[in-house]
């Protein structure tokens, strides 16, 4: 099963590559909008990245109500451990 | 000046410094658009782009947070999406800023999550005592030369005017941004407030009523909170500063008529209480956009008519007749030429043209006739002011004529100018001149009469008094609260309690008992004596009349006795469920002019006093008028004569007059105890019968709804 690092590890390099950011920029309490400046179309284009990176697929909706890198991270290790992976 | 302007509004239209918090780099959208429109409009402060990924917008250099700005910021723009707007205010508020503007959308006005958010938009504005416009507005725009802010999303700055506007829509600010451009109309100061979380109408008319660039101004709303505070308001800056406000009030005000509960209940439908409420804070209430600025730019641009008195020059006779007839039917009246203008008039001009008002220059007459008589008619004593008409022959000389125009109205600048060049295509430039030069144009005489009235009613509104109703002291509101606590489940007073609460507050009622059986009723008409009226008593029934629940002209005790049984009877068919306390018995009015009182606790403008034709056929009629309590003197008088059937009160058709005092001063003690006693939601008095003049007045019926229990003192 994965643990929660390597997602979160996953999780930053997905959000550095949509967004153009540093790495080093993205924190568990970053906003997604407030302090990585993802528009709307970007924050569709993060949603299928974490769903290629995982590959997982997400209720669209709840996964763009998610805020925060920190809350990213637990919404797709809880949906990893559900599918038992 | 005893204004109060107790926001920091200055914040918001003089910033030193703005923020655009939120702002990107693609162009066509709000983010970066607003940023931009300030620096296209000459901001002649400081301004820094707020942006989390871009280090720099339209060349100036980004910041990546708000707090990371080293100087100080008066003003925050915040254009984040609605789910973020909380953390940049915040961010905000450790910055020291001193007002914001939240131009996203996604609060209030989508639903219980945005209700939200708002509400902590709100709660962190008030903690960090930020002043707030939105959210879910356009934006704010100040064109004073030494500010020239643009912080909107509205496409181009507006020309300098010395009109405010103010909206609640900011779709439709665009649209009147468009729609004023094209007619060369500026402003002073243009905001948007969207859903007010914070600062509202009320906050922003002090705060225009102070600003000296602001001559008129106009509101756009669609939802009033406050109603008496917007009356208050209105009141205050049009006596303290003299400055008329214009609105477009749509959409309706919360519902609150309750469905035939009483006559007022039903009759005080909203709309209707909005305008008469309007007239009395002395608000020109305009139905559309076009109406609103046909009149603000005569009350802008133009003196003030000091008289009705209209001349009219026109070089043809139809329009010059339709003109007329709009000046009638708009309360004006054409001015009377003396003998020596006539005289200049006849020397001046073509044997065939017309030297009585209006004054027909005839089709050929170029600009040199239009001078001549335009001329002698504004130096006429008895003209207040002139509305000049134009229709395009062959041999007119449009633009000249403009010029003319422009050029007489200058010579003479103590009396106002409007025209009307009639047309679209050939009269086009003629009305750039006209609209460049601030004489304000109208397409149709019907308009124009219309704009020169609204400004002749505000000038003559200005000399009245609104001298406040003096308290009565010898009223009972514990007396009056007792009663009302003695209201049933369903909150109705039936007749004899109602009658002692309107006692309790000097109403004139006549003694009434309560009888519950035929001998009492029979003993009970003899104490009060003959003829004497017998009403069932119950909180149930409000028609009496219509179920025969009313006997009148009862002349004996056994007229007096079988009254009773019938009144029971008949009630007892028409509303089995009823609850009949027995029946009323009083001594019988005389016979007098019928009229109603009432008053009805509207939920936006509080206690709203009605008064009008009475009887049983008032819903029929609908002859009404309304006021908001308290009251002052001039809203007494204006609420008693506007009604149409007023000339039976005063004396129609070889009628006595009857007693117009004793209906003034029961609307008073009606007023005093609208605003004393909040428990009452609904009061109807019908019929009060009213006496000849000098014999005074008498309830003959009332009923009372009590909104909560009143406590008894």
């Amino acid at each position: 099963m994965m643990d929660r690092n390597e997602v979160q590890t996953r999780v930053k390099q997905a959000i550095a590559r949509v967004l153009g950011a540093e790495e080093s920029e993205i924190q568990d309490t970053s906003n997604f909008v407030f302090d990585l400046g993802a528009d709307s179309q970007q924050s569709v284009e993060l949603v299928a990245a974490f769903e290629e990176e995982f590959d997982i697929e997400m209720d669209e909706d709840e996964a763009l109500a998610v805020q925060s890198v920190g809350d990213a991270v637990n919404f797709i290790a809880g949906h990893l451990e559900s599918a038992g992976r | 000046m005893s204004l109060r302007v107790p926001k920091n509004i200055d914040a918001v239209f003089a910033p030193q410094s703005v923020a655009v918090v939120g702002a990107t780099r693609t162009r066509g959208t709000v983010p970066h658009d607003i940023f931009q429109n300030i620096l296209d409009g000459g901001f002649q402060g400081v301004t820094y782009p707020v942006s989390p990924r871009s280090p720099s917008i339209s060349g100036v250099k980004a910041y990546k947070y708000v707090v990371d700005i080293p100087d100080e910021v008066d003003l925050a723009i915040i254009v984040f999406p609605s789910s973020v707007c909380h953390l940049a205010l915040e961010q905000c508020g450790q910055k020291g800023v001193k007002a914001a503007i939240i131009i996203s959308a996604g609060f209030r006005e989508v639903g219980p999550a945005g209700v939200d958010r708002e509400r902590q938009a709100q709660e962190i504005a008030a903690k960090h005592g930020i002043n707030l416009i939105g959210p879910n507005c356009l934006g704010a725009i100040n064109t004073d030369p030494s500010v020239s802010l643009n912080a909107s999303f509205a496409r181009k700055m507006p020309a300098e005017g010395s009109i405010a506007f103010l909206s609640q829509s900011g779709a439709l600010c665009t649209a009147v941004l468009d729609y004023a451009r094209g007619k060369h109309i500026g402003f002073s100061k243009f905001i948007s407030f969207g859903n007010k979380a914070d600062i509202n109408e009320i906050d922003l008319l002090h705060y225009l009523a102070a600003d000296k660039a602001t001559k008129v101004i106009l509101i756009y709303l669609e939802e009033i909170t406050d109603g008496r505070g917007l009356l208050e308001a209105a009141q205050t800056v049009i006596r303290e500063t003299g400055k008329p406000i214009l609105a477009i009030k749509s959409g309706r005000t919360h519902a609150g008529a309750s469905a035939a509960a009483s006559h007022t209940g039903s009759l005080a439908g909203s709309d209707d209480v909005c305008d008469a409420i309007f007239r009395q804070a002395g608000i020109l209430r305009c139905r559309t956009i076009e109406e609103m600025f046909n009149k603000a730019t005569a009350l802008a641009y133009q003196p003030w008519p000091r008289s009705d008195r209209v001349a009219i020059v026109t070089n043809a006779g139809g329009p010059g007749v339709m003109a007329t007839d709009a000046c009638v039917e708009n309360g004006l009246s054409l001015a009377r030429f003396s003998e020596e203008t006539r005289s200049v008039l006849k020397d001046r001009l073509p044997r065939t043209a017309n030297l009585n008002n209006p004054v027909d220059v005839i089709g050929d007459a170029r600009s040199d006739r239009y001078a001549t008589a335009l001329g002698a008619v504004l130096k006429d004593a008895d003209t207040a002011g002139a509305m000049v008409i134009l229709t395009p022959q062959s041999m007119t000389d449009i633009d000249a004529i403009a010029d003319e125009i422009v050029r007489t109205a200058a010579a003479n600048p103590d009396k106002p100018v409007l025209a009307s060049f009639m047309g679209e295509a050939d009269v086009r430039t003629g009305i750039d001149i006209l609209q460049r030069n601030h004489i304000p144009h109208y397409i149709l005489p019907e308009s124009m009469a219309s704009a020169f009235a609204a400004a002749r009613e505000v000038e003559r509104l200005g000399a009245v008094t609104r001298e406040p109703v003096a308290r009565f002291e010898d009223v009972d509101p514990v007396r009056a609260r007792q009663v009302l606590s003695q209201a049933g489940d369903q909150g109705y007073l039936p007749e004899a309690q109602a009658f002692q609460v309107l006692e309790a507050y000097g109403l004139p009622v006549l003694g009434t008992d309560v009888a519950a059986t035929a001998d009492e009723a029979a003993a009970a008409a003899a104490r009060a004596g003959f003829p004497a009226v017998m009403k069932v008593n119950s909180p149930d029934v409000v028609h009496k009349l219509d179920v025969g629940g009313v006997m009148l002209d009862i002349a004996t005790g056994e007229e007096a006795h079988a009254a009773f049984e019938s009144i029971v009877a008949a009630v007892g068919k028409a509303h089995p469920e009823a609850r009949v306390d027995g029946v009323t018995v009083r001594r019988m009015i005389p016979a007098g002019q019928e009229v109603i009182l009432g008053c009805r606790r509207d939920p936006v403008f509080g206690p709203v006093i009605m008064f009008g034709l009475g009887g049983s056929f008032v819903e029929v009629f609908r002859d009404v008028s309304f006021r908001a309590a308290p009251v002052d003197e001039h809203a007494v008088h204006t609420m008693v004569r506007e009604v149409q059937s007023f000339p039976l009160l005063s004396g129609a058709r070889g009628r006595a007059p009857c007693d117009v005092a004793a209906v003034e001063t029961c609307i008073k003690r009606l007023a005093q105890l609208a605003v004393d006693l909040p428990e009452v939601a609904e009061l109807d008095m019908n019929p009060v019968i009213v006496q000849e003049d000098g014999e005074g007045a008498f309830v003959a019926d009332a009923r009372i709804l009590v909104s909560e229990p009143a406590a008894a003192s």
